[in-house]
């Protein structure tokens, strides 16, 4: 804690805060043009100067700490003459289009030409010939760039990608992608949302509309289970239809990171929906016969707390997969860990210093954990370790050890990762039966892991421990959960967490899984009349418009989701919806008394760790200092320990021929980011070059994937982000891939070209 | 003397006179006697007078509208144009969004998109002319002088709409030599020359 004066007032800062940090957080003003707040300071504007009493000169503030009791001055003459000098310079040639460009009206350059009242100009450059680059989903115009290097910084320290970077050249230096003729990235797009003035733009936004006149709605993006705040941006769709449209996504790039899923899949709303009473009179008279309720956790809180208020009502079957797989995988790890859920959250990760991944292809199932893993890698330097069958190319600038594991093996992963990092209690506690299975010559021989491999593990582990390493994170994914031996995993995992230093995360599959696991009531078995609810049922709801009855999109509805962060988070209505909701089918059921959906978010579940407070009443926003005000963080509740044993490690399984693997290709979640004009795309088997030449096909070419008496005709495509084996998504709601992965991530079949 | 003087003397009543009114009829009879004597004394003809000597000597103040029309001042605000650049006869409007934006009854409307040059253009213009209250402001704020006020004080149409599109304000491409500069608010002035501050080049 250090004490100090900024203009005369007295502020403290914590240990390693600069000056900057600490004005910013107290609400003092400097100007700054290349800082930002996630990342390393940029130090290439120097705008951000202060006055330092009894300091000659002047004094960076973003990367200069206090020192106690030090008088600091923001503003004076000189400072104004000197950044009124820098503004000046960065005005040499900047092209006078402010009237077309697309960041007027939200132009750090114009605001702070203003600020700075710079209205004539001394200093001259000989102009280049730089002309715009076309990358895909973006564009950039040399001449418009600062040179900031904010998208540099970002790309490399948060997302990981390591796509672009500086062409030193005097006044010719410019963004190039990096060691390629052109950009090829994940277009997770935060260079556009970083940069300063518009020379990062999003092609799809370009000239459609100015920022003043867009409409700001705050709410959490509905992909993935990070559920990240954005804003959506909505204007009249045209002159002749006055309807809002989304145009664009932003998001608080200070603080948070979006990926490109996010911030170019916006429009998947359910657009032509009306009030059709015959559908809703059938909608009804199928909800007094069915006996199953089939859904995905692509809903909120308060959907799910009504169909488990249905299924209480009416003894409907809840069916939902991928929820139970995950329910009873945290029920599990909660009876051997005490706690009723997992602890590190996405900025735990952050402040890692050891790191293992297994179970997840971390970089479309989660792109969030991936980033806070990259942050992590980057700014303390942590270790990162990725078990996996399939090799991510994507994480090789972040991930330090990658152990290859035979497919089906994570059991013998786990197990071995048990025996390293819990001491003896563990192992008795995981009992005798288990500890004499525990063979590790058989494990390490069947699962390909090598015993070497583990030992350099533990010596990396020991070392971070010498430097003082405080934070260990273990983040498990959707392969455990959907595991044959999902029970006994979890219960290792649990051990792990209770025994051991490391912390262990339980990565939500989708949006909401988290939230429907600890509100709903699962079945297993379906019955014989099904309501499927963005799936297919007898009688089908569908917020994709290809149902029964139109359900909202979850950019059309209030309500909250329970994301990774076991935080639940507020979204708000961004399009307008004129069809019915769940709600109103549960009015008419009985079940429901409430006019709208959101009257529930108080009714949640308390004895789960929800808490009771209205919708209203949820905060959806970052502070100056980048604290989160979202919502409210569940409550983690103790759990009685369960005195069983673990059972022994079963005989792995084996995986022969031709093993593909469930996942979805970046940008892809589900039929709704494939919904969304930008990212439409077809599916296709996704092979590695390795994968290829194995079958001996070409990206292009026809296939069938053969499985039992299912037959699924494919396009292949060659996707440079593996390197080895291949994959299937399920966004593509015309390709049946969820017929061939009944549970496991991964399966056995035969492919032949067509 | 600056012609001020008239508005500082405040003594208003001193070229006051008193009109003399004669009585109010009040009996029928008398109401009756003041027909005959006002018919009989041909006062009507006495107010007619002017207007027919006027009539016969043909010196006639009337503006013979529509054949003859006033002019009106180069700053009257009537239904909008859209301009033309006299050289190259493209639009002008780059599509800013700054007549939108200002535009304080919210009647303006502009649809954009990037054409293939990858220049900003507007593909649709609109004025709801119910709602404007012409009062220049986007014609002032404009920065390239393509939205300003028309000469035009004469449109009747069954619709206020069918002045509100873009090819109606638009100047038609044949009668882009009868373009005129618009003088009104937003024109330079006419020392704006003087005023400009050159930027340096380095070469």
């Amino acid at each position: 804690m250090v004490k100090f004066y900024i203009d005369g007032k007295e502020v403290v800062a914590n240990r390693g805060e600069t000056i900057l940090q600490v004005a910013r957080r107290e609400g003092i003003y400097i100007p700054t043009m290349c800082y930002l707040s996630k990342v390393k300071p940029i130090e290439s504007c120097r705008l951000c100067v202060v006055e330092v009493e009894g300091v000659e000169g002047f004094v960076l503030s973003c990367q200069t700490p206090a020192t106690p009791d030090a008088r600091i001055t923001t503003d004076s003459k000189e400072l104004y003459e000197h950044r009124q000098n820098i503004m000046k310079l960065y005005d040499v040639n900047h092209p006078l289009e402010c009237g077309v460009c697309d960041k007027s009206g939200e132009c750090d350059l114009q605001n702070k030409n203003l600020e700075f009242r710079v209205d004539s100009q001394e200093f001259s450059a000989r102009d280049q010939y730089r002309p715009i680059q076309d990358w895909n989903y973006l564009q950039y115009d040399p001449s418009l760039c600062i040179l900031c290097e904010k998208c540099v910084h970002v790309c490399n320290e948060v997302i990981g990608d390591d796509a672009i970077e500086i062409e030193y050249g005097g006044y010719k230096s410019r963004i190039i992608p990096k060691d390629a003729e052109t950009l090829d990235c994940t277009w997770c797009g935060e260079c556009v949302a970083v940069c300063p003035v518009g020379a990062f733009i999003s092609k799809d936004f370009k000239y459609s509309a100015n920022a003043w006149e867009l409409d700001r709605i705050p709410a959490a993006c509905a992909h993935c289970s990070a559920s990240c705040h954005l804003y959506y941006e909505t204007k009249h769709s045209s002159i002749e239809n006055p309807e809002p449209k989304i145009y664009r996504v932003k998001n608080e790039f200070e603080f948070e990171t979006l990926c490109g899923a996010g911030r170019f899949g916006f429009d998947f709303e359910n657009r032509e929906a009306k009030k059709d009473e015959e559908a809703f009179k059938r909608a009804i008279e199928a909800f007094k016969r069915a006996d199953t309720i089939k859904f995905t956790s692509f809903i909120t809180n308060e959907e799910a707390l009504l169909l488990q208020k249905m299924k209480e009502r009416f003894g409907y079957r809840l069916v939902n997969d991928e929820a139970r797989a995950y329910q009873r995988f945290l029920e599990n790890f909660s009876q051997y860990s005490g706690k009723s859920l997992y602890t590190p959250s996405l900025y735990d990760i952050e402040d890692s210093d050891f790191i293992i991944l297994m179970g997840s292809f971390i970089s479309s199932d989660n792109p969030a954990v991936r980033y806070a893993m990259t942050v992590s890698q980057k700014r303390h330097r942590s270790e990162i370790v990725n078990f996996h069958p399939v090799e991510d190319d994507l994480l090789k600038p972040v991930v330090t050890k990658f152990v290859k594991h035979e497919v089906g093996s994570e059991e013998a992963a786990l197990s071995m990762l048990v025996d390293i990092l819990c001491d003896e209690d563990a192992k008795k506690r995981a009992g005798k039966e288990w500890l004499e299975s525990f063979d590790i010559g058989y494990l390490s021989a069947e699962s390909n892991i090598g015993e070497e491999e583990i030992e350099d593990i533990l010596k990396r582990l020991k070392m971070k421990k010498r430097r003082g390493a405080k934070r260990f994170t273990l983040i498990l994914g959707e392969d455990l959960y959907t595991h044959p031996r999902a029970e006994n995993l979890a219960k290792l995992a649990g051990l792990v967490d209770r025994f051991s230093e490391f912390d262990v995360m339980l990565i939500p599959p989708k949006t909401n899984t988290l939230g429907v696991a600890l509100i709903c009531d699962l079945d297993e078995e379906e019955g014989e009349f099904s309501i499927g609810y963005n799936q297919k049922g007898d009688f089908t709801l569908s917020a994709l418009g290809d149902g029964d009855l139109d359900m909202p999109a979850l950019n059309q509805q209030e309500g909250t989701f329970t994301n990774i962060d076991r935080r639940v988070v507020p979204t708000n209505v961004a399009l307008p919806y004129e069809g019915y909701v769940l709600n109103d089918i549960a009015k008419e059921l009985g079940v429901s008394d409430k006019e709208y959906t959101i009257e529930y978010t108080k009714e949640l579940p308390k004895e789960k760790g929800y808490k009771e407070i209205e919708f209203d009443e949820l905060d959806n926003e970052f502070l100056n200092d980048g604290t989160e005000k979202r919502g409210y963080e569940l409550e983690i509740k103790k759990v009685n320990l369960s005195r069983k044993n673990i059972e022994p490690i079963e005989e792995l399984p084996e995986f022969n021929g031709t093993v593909i693997y469930r996942c979805e290709p970046v940008l892809q979640f589900s039929p709704f980011t494939n919904k969304a004009h930008q990212l439409r795309t077809k599916g296709k088997l996704y092979a590695s070059e390795t994968f290829l030449n194995d079958l001996g096909l070409k990206e292009g070419d026809k296939v069938n994937i053969q499985k039992d008496n299912i037959t699924i005709s494919i396009e292949v495509e060659r996707d440079g982000f593996i390197a080895s084996g291949a994959y299937l998504g399920r966004f593509d709601k015309n390709i049946d891939t969820e017929s061939l992965f009944k549970d496991y991530r991964f399966t056995e079949v035969k492919i032949q070209k067509v | 003397m600056n012609g001020l003087e008239q508005f500082k003397d405040r003594n208003v009543s001193q070229n006051y006179y008193r009109v003399k009114i004669e009585p109010y009829p009040k009996t029928p009879w008398e109401r009756f006697k003041r027909v005959v004597r006002r018919s009989l004394r041909l006062e009507l003809f006495v107010g007619l007078k002017i207007t027919l000597m006027e009539m016969l000597r043909f010196k006639i103040h009337t503006i013979q509208y529509p054949k003859e029309k006033l002019p009106i001042s180069p700053r009257y605000r009537a239904v909008h144009k859209l301009l033309r650049l006299l050289e190259s006869g493209n639009e002008r409007c780059i599509g800013c969004g700054l007549c939108e934006k200002i535009c304080i009854s919210n009647c303006i409307r502009i649809d954009t998109r990037p054409d293939e040059n990858g220049r900003k253009i507007p593909t649709e213009y609109t004025i709801n002319f119910g709602r404007c209250i012409f009062c220049g402001y986007c014609a002032e704020v404009c920065p390239e002088l393509a939205i300003v006020h028309g000469q035009d004080y004469e449109h009747a149409s069954e619709q206020r709409a069918q002045f509100a599109l873009k090819e109606d304000m638009l100047t038609p491409l044949d009668k882009l030599k009868e373009q005129k500069e618009y003088p009104g608010f937003g024109a330079p002035t006419p020392a704006a020359d003087k005023l400009i501050k050159k930027t340096p080049l380095a070469y």
